[in-house]
């Protein structure tokens, strides 16, 4: 089986590390795509928290030495050398776009944990109607900050990306940053912390690409 | 929240992003699955990544620093 960690764009050099099982990292080109392999001899490679963190780590390498790299989700692989060719090909233009888009990009990460609305009012004293009324007032209202705080960052991104959060998560979201904004995102998760000492806000990267690497709506 | 809390907890966020970036994102060439569900499960609870919620996570530090549970 071959295990694909990223496409990449002119790859200066293979990092000197093993890739998955030890397997030696092997650079393709493929139809003019630049790819990043290791054969596995298993014919479902294992999967483990090792395999997973050896991905990323990998992919981190390679971004570092290149222009551009479309990281590969973790998790399929091919049987033969004619299978990985007729995917790449199959998908050429995509990724030809995605290249594109990602090149002289970071992303990030942004958390915001913090209670949602607690239904204060429970049913008490209001009938149906003012419950809902309440209720939509409070989501519209919980709507509008989170696009106030979602909006100085898609400010400085190429693309960005919004997540529902989980309970007690606020905001979940990605942004694929050109590097010249990158200072002055950091900046913007700390007038945000300033700003709402009663917010977490947890911002993580720069990570390679990952979010951005398929086309997702909204992008440009 | 502790600022030992908040380093431990924005810890846990980050592994939480980098797991979910590898397994759920990234391009996607046809190929042979591999990974099942509970084989994604399994890689989430061998990282001690809290997959449920934030909350969670907070529940979680809040029991660490009760000594109830480890990190």
């Amino acid at each position: 089986m071959i295990h694909l960690y990223c496409v990449v764009l002119e790859l200066e050099e293979l990092p000197r590390v093993p890739g998955l099982d030890g397997a030696p990292l092997e650079h393709r080109r493929i139809d003019g795509f630049e790819l990043v392999v290791s054969k596995t001899a298993r014919e479902l490679p294992e999967v483990s928290e090792e395999a997973v963190l050896r991905h990323a780590s990998i992919v981190e390498e390679l971004m570092a030495r290149s222009r551009a790299v479309l990281p590969a989700q973790f998790g399929r692989a091919f049987a033969d050398e004619d299978e990985l060719s007729d995917a790449v090909r199959e998908k050429a233009p995509e990724l030809e776009r995605s290249l594109s888009r990602v090149q002289g990009c970071l992303e990030f990460g942004l958390r915001v944990l913090g209670d949602r609305p607690a239904d204060e009012h429970g049913s008490t004293g209001f009938s149906g109607s003012d419950y809902m009324h309440t209720r939509l007032a409070e989501t519209r209202e919980r709507n509008r900050l989170l696009q106030e705080l979602h909006e100085p960052f898609t400010r400085l991104s190429r693309a960005s990306a919004r997540f529902g959060g989980a309970s007690g998560e606020l905001f979940q979201g990605a942004y694929l940053v050109p590097e010249e904004n990158a200072d002055a995102f950091r900046e913007n998760v700390r007038r945000l912390e300033t700003d709402n000492p009663e917010l977490t806000v947890v911002c993580t990267g720069p990570w390679p690409p990952y979010t951005f690497a398929v086309e997702r709506e909204g992008h440009p | 929240m502790s600022l030992t809390e908040q380093h431990d907890l924005r810890q846990q966020v980050t592994l939480l992003e980098l797991v979910d970036r590898v397994l759920n994102k990234g391009v996607v060439l046809t190929g042979d699955v591999t990974l099942s569900v509970a084989d994604v499960d399994l890689v989430y609870i061998g990282l001690r990544v809290l997959l449920a919620s934030a909350a969670t996570l907070e529940e979680r530090q809040e029991a660490i620093s009760a000594g109830s549970a480890q990190p």
